[in-house]
């Protein structure tokens, strides 16, 4: 219910010179005190410009005030002259080509919404729109935006084709709308759900606005005669694209064989190159779309303008919905979790991002009824991860164990603590998955949380290790082999710490991207992000190690006269896969210790010069730029001294740091090379192999652009000596924006020879 | 908060500026002086804004935090040329709570800029919010305005986080820091709400 200021039927208008009439102030059961002579009297002790508030009256609620009578803020106020509506008549004959000329402008105030704009300012500005939804009709036939027809006369077939392209629109609306309300999104920041009190002809059913758009294109083809080819086919394609999203939206609820869903989003994509191609049979008909409608709409706005991308803009931005909505089936396909996570991941990496209800759909196919894509247990995702990363043919992880009824067996408590875990873990392991289908800057900011999160995961999972061992009569192992200590292998918190340094990788990642770091970061940044990557190869061994030592440990095949048995599938599997995650760790940390030292070479050689920031200090800007790392324990994050030192490097010349990189970068090259090679089974990338490689092909591309840029400033600095006089004389250098670069993580400077 | 118009030239030297008129006069803000300077202030701030703010948000800003809003005055006629506003108030969602300043807006007349009236204006007000104790200042920008950061950047501020679609045009903002005391770590661990106030 609305009242108040929210009323969906705002009114009465007033303009400026006439004088409100007096409120009514008598009510049935209500006492009413007038206080207006009260007020003005404690009004009249106050200056102007006193503040009246309580204590607890934010920002937040200030900003909410409204001037009255002011037009940019008072959604009642009129001009002098100003009539509260337009009077277009939606009665009026329309020609086909104003038809096609309204239906496109409404293709792009549709798209403007999709992008996170409000229907106020988009679709709601359509008179016909507005017309067709308030007051809201209860039936098909009284959805219409010319009113109390009689049935006698047929509708002319213009309005018809209008008519019934409006309804397609509208119920594709409602249904995209409910998508995104049921999953995670942020209402302002991606897209706005509200209606402004107008339903999206919820109550009509799905299947008579289709038939009722077939019908249109049977009265737009039985007419095309009187009309020319061109113009019957262009409204004709314009009513097809909407059964077809109508199609497309009731399929991708079902979670089912991406083949078949995937049919009514490839017609979309044929038609929609028609409808484009046919734009310019349109005439616009600006005069049919209003800002003033606002003000009928339950909102305290006053009307603002019309948000409208261009037809070259609508046109990419569909494009790009439709091709998305046809890739995003693809996630369907369960191969392994890890494969599932690439999905996600190279997926939501795409530049455009794509659009929220995309988002909104892999999000209902991922986590719809605690079903994951349709058919999988949560269990079975996070067992199936659990096996791939450290416990492949485990024990602890064998289906059996759950119908142990005898208390004191080992597998019972073993079944027992595993629950445990995954109740535990079962969470923060989808949120991983859901947090990357959020908006880019989301990501980065929900990791933070999630790094905290992840830590406490870690320490409880390393808990269940210990009951898990005794239960399993795990026996400590030397490791490292030369110069450790006998350790247990620690599975469960092994593979949340795998997650953590992961985690911590991407949100420093996920910061070059989004351009959080200046220039003269770069050099700090990518040491740590190397220092992340380094501990993570290193953890990766670890758990190859204790892995091996459980299922081949040495000396078992050479000691027995037979043949070993062939490891199994699982094992082949998860050996698959540690040796991809050291690949990608090694690579990662060997590219991000190359621009770490090249950037320091440049710092050094003051081709890139930091502004004196006479307010702060180094330690200070460590602080604000580790936040999100200082609670994590391990790797605990460096002092700053530490982390000063580990940048600068002060015992390696200018020339050794270069060729560090150049070292670095070629090593990451070499291995980047590899992993472009290898199969989608083998880099669990299946279903989104082709995204996966194109990442891993850019990735390279700036090994190879860092390769030149050291190779340039080595030369100049071999020529001038290590003091580096009169480099800034032979040398420019520029640090592009992320998206000029050849990946985003990787910013890579731009080194010229003057 | 999204105003924020003091920008220096963006095409370069093709259009040149107007000198300054003298030695500007930069004057703290008083009460007193609202009926004097406040429309100028408003009419400044929302110069470049859809959405201007109601008188009450500047009352908000200039009636409880009035020391800290500081405007440079043309000296020939004491017509305002530029103004930041700001506000200083204890940040309570941090599990150690802080004496957070906030830079709310910030403006110089066009035909002023480039001449450091800005970053004058922002060194005042940091001033007196550091005599005053304050542990951090915040504030956010939008990403497309490159002169604004860079003022507060060769200051000292830090980009924290990228807002996304943060303002009613559509564009993201950024988060900027400037830490003026050392935290105790150990005590933090909420990372706290990310939004001072719509823009």
């Amino acid at each position: 219910m609305d009242f108040g200021i929210s009323n969906p039927n705002p009114g009465p208008y007033f303009d400026a010179f006439e004088e409100p009439p007096p409120p009514v102030i008598s009510s049935e059961g209500v006492v009413v005190t007038d206080i207006t002579e009260k007020f003005r009297a404690a009004a009249a002790t106050l200056e102007p410009g006193e503040l009246v508030k309580d204590a607890y009256f934010t920002l937040f609620e200030s900003v909410g005030a409204l001037e009255v009578m002011d037009p940019k803020m008072d959604s009642g106020c009129l001009a002098p002259g100003e009539s509260l509506d337009d009077d277009y008549d939606v009665t009026r004959q329309l020609l086909p080509a104003e038809v096609i000329g309204i239906i496109d402008q409404l293709l792009s105030l549709e798209m403007a919404w999709h992008l996170g704009y409000p229907l106020s300012q988009t679709l709601f500005t359509s008179v016909y729109v507005e017309k067709m939804l308030h007051p809201a009709p209860e039936t098909l036939q009284g959805a219409d935006f010319i009113r109390d027809r009689t049935d006698e006369f047929p509708r002319d077939p213009m309005h018809a084709a209008l008519r019934a392209y409006c309804l397609g629109l509208l119920k594709s609306c409602y249904y995209v709308n409910e998508r995104i309300k049921n999953e995670h999104s942020y209402e302002e920041e991606d897209f706005v759900t509200n209606p402004y009190n107008r339903s999206l002809l919820e109550t009509i059913d799905r299947y008579e606005i289709r038939d009722e758009i077939m019908e249109a294109r049977k009265i737009i083809h039985d007419i095309s005669h009187t009309l020319t080819d061109e113009l019957a086919h262009a409204l004709g394609f314009r009513l097809e694209l909407r059964s077809a999203f109508l199609r497309a939206i009731e399929l991708s609820e079902l979670r089912s064989d991406p083949e078949s869903l995937s049919l009514p989003w490839s017609q979309m994509q044929g038609v929609w190159e028609v409808v484009n191609k046919t734009r310019h049979l349109g005439k616009p008909v600006p005069e049919a779309f209003s800002t003033k409608i606002q003000r009928r709409l339950a909102s305290t706005m006053p009307p603002r303008p019309i948000v409208q991308p261009s037809a070259e803009e609508t046109h990419e931005h569909f494009k790009k919905l439709i091709a998305d909505g046809i890739n995003v089936l693809n996630v369907l396909h369960y191969s392994d979790s890890q494969s599932l996570l690439n999905f996600v991941l190279t997926f939501q990496a795409q530049k455009p991002q794509p659009m929220v209800y995309i988002r909104a759909i892999l999000q209902n196919f991922l986590f719809n009824d605690m079903v994951i894509l349709g058919r999988l247990s949560i269990r079975q995702v996070l067992d199936d991860d659990l096996s791939i990363v450290v416990l492949p043919s485990s024990l602890l992880l064998d289906r059996d164990n759950d119908s142990v009824e005898a208390p004191h067996h080992p597998r019972y408590a073993i079944a027992h603590q595993m629950e445990l875990f995954r109740q535990r873990a079962a969470q923060s392991y989808l949120d991983i998955f859901r947090t990357f289908c959020q908006n880019r800057c989301r990501v980065r900011r929900t990791l933070f949380h999630s790094l905290q999160d992840w830590e406490m995961v870690q320490a409880d999972a390393e808990e269940i290790d210990q009951l898990l061992q005794l239960q399993t009569e795990e026996k400590p192992i030397t490791y490292p082999p030369l110069g450790g200590v006998p350790s247990h292998s620690l599975p469960l918190s092994s593979w949340a710490y795998h997650y953590k340094l992961r985690l911590m990788e991407w949100t420093v990642q996920l910061g070059f991207e989004l351009e959080i770091y200046q220039p003269d970061e770069l050099a700090g940044m990518y040491w740590y992000l190397s220092h992340l990557s380094h501990t993570r190869v290193l953890h990766l061994e670890r758990i190859r190690f204790f892995t091996a030592q459980r299922l081949e440990p040495p000396g078992a095949a050479s000691s027995s006269k037979t043949r070993p048995a062939a490891p199994s599938p699982e094992l082949t599997r998860s050996k698959s896969y540690l040796y991809l995650a050291h690949l990608e760790a090694a690579a990662t940390s060997e590219l991000a210790d190359a621009l770490s030292q090249l950037y320091t070479a440049l710092l050094r050689l003051r081709l890139l010069a930091p502004s004196p920031r006479p307010y702060s200090t180094d330690a200070l800007r460590y602080e604000v730029r580790m936040k999100p790392f200082a609670p994590i324990g391990l790797p605990a994050l460096p002092s700053f001294e530490a982390f000063a030192h580990a940048v600068e490097r002060p015992e390696a010349s200018t020339a050794a740091l270069l060729d560090g990189a150049a070292r670095a970068a070629g090593r990451a090259r070499a291995t980047l090379e590899g992993l472009v090679k290898m199969g989608a089974a083998e880099v669990f990338a299946v279903g989104c192999v082709e995204r996966w490689r194109a990442g891993v092909r850019e990735w390279n591309k700036a090994a190879i652009a860092v390769v030149l840029a050291v190779g340039v400033v080595k030369r100049v600095v071999d020529e001038v000596g290590e003091g580096g006089v009169g480099v800034g004389e032979r040398l420019s250098v520029q640090v592009p924006r992320p998206e000029e670069g050849y990946h985003e993580w990787w910013v890579v400077p731009k080194v010229v020879e003057k | 908060m999204a105003a924020f118009s003091d920008s220096s030239d963006k095409v370069g030297s093709g259009t040149p500026k107007a000198e300054l008129p003298g030695e500007l006069q930069y004057i703290q803000y008083q009460h007193s002086l609202e009926s004097q300077y406040l429309p100028s202030i408003r009419a400044l701030i929302s110069k470049d804004l859809s959405e201007p703010y109601s008188i009450y948000v500047y009352r908000y800003f200039l009636y409880q935090w009035g020391h800290l809003c500081f405007m440079a005055l043309n000296p020939v006629d004491s017509s305002l040329i530029g103004v930041v506003i700001c506000k200083l108030e204890m940040h309570a969602s941090h599990s150690t709570p802080t004496l957070r300043g906030y830079i709310a807006m910030l403006a110089v007349c066009a035909q002023y800029r480039g001449h450091g009236v800005a970053t004058t204006l922002v060194k005042m007000a940091i001033d007196v919010m550091a005599n005053r104790n304050a542990d951090e200042i915040v504030l956010e920008t939008e990403e497309t305005n490159i002169p604004a950061m860079r003022l507060y950047e060769r200051l000292g501020f830090l980009r924290s986080k990228k807002l996304h679609r943060y303002y009613l045009n559509g564009n993201s903002a950024y988060r900027l820091v400037l830490l003026l005391k050392p935290t105790d770590v150990d005590a933090t661990t909420d990372l706290g709400p990310d939004d001072e106030g719509p823009p």
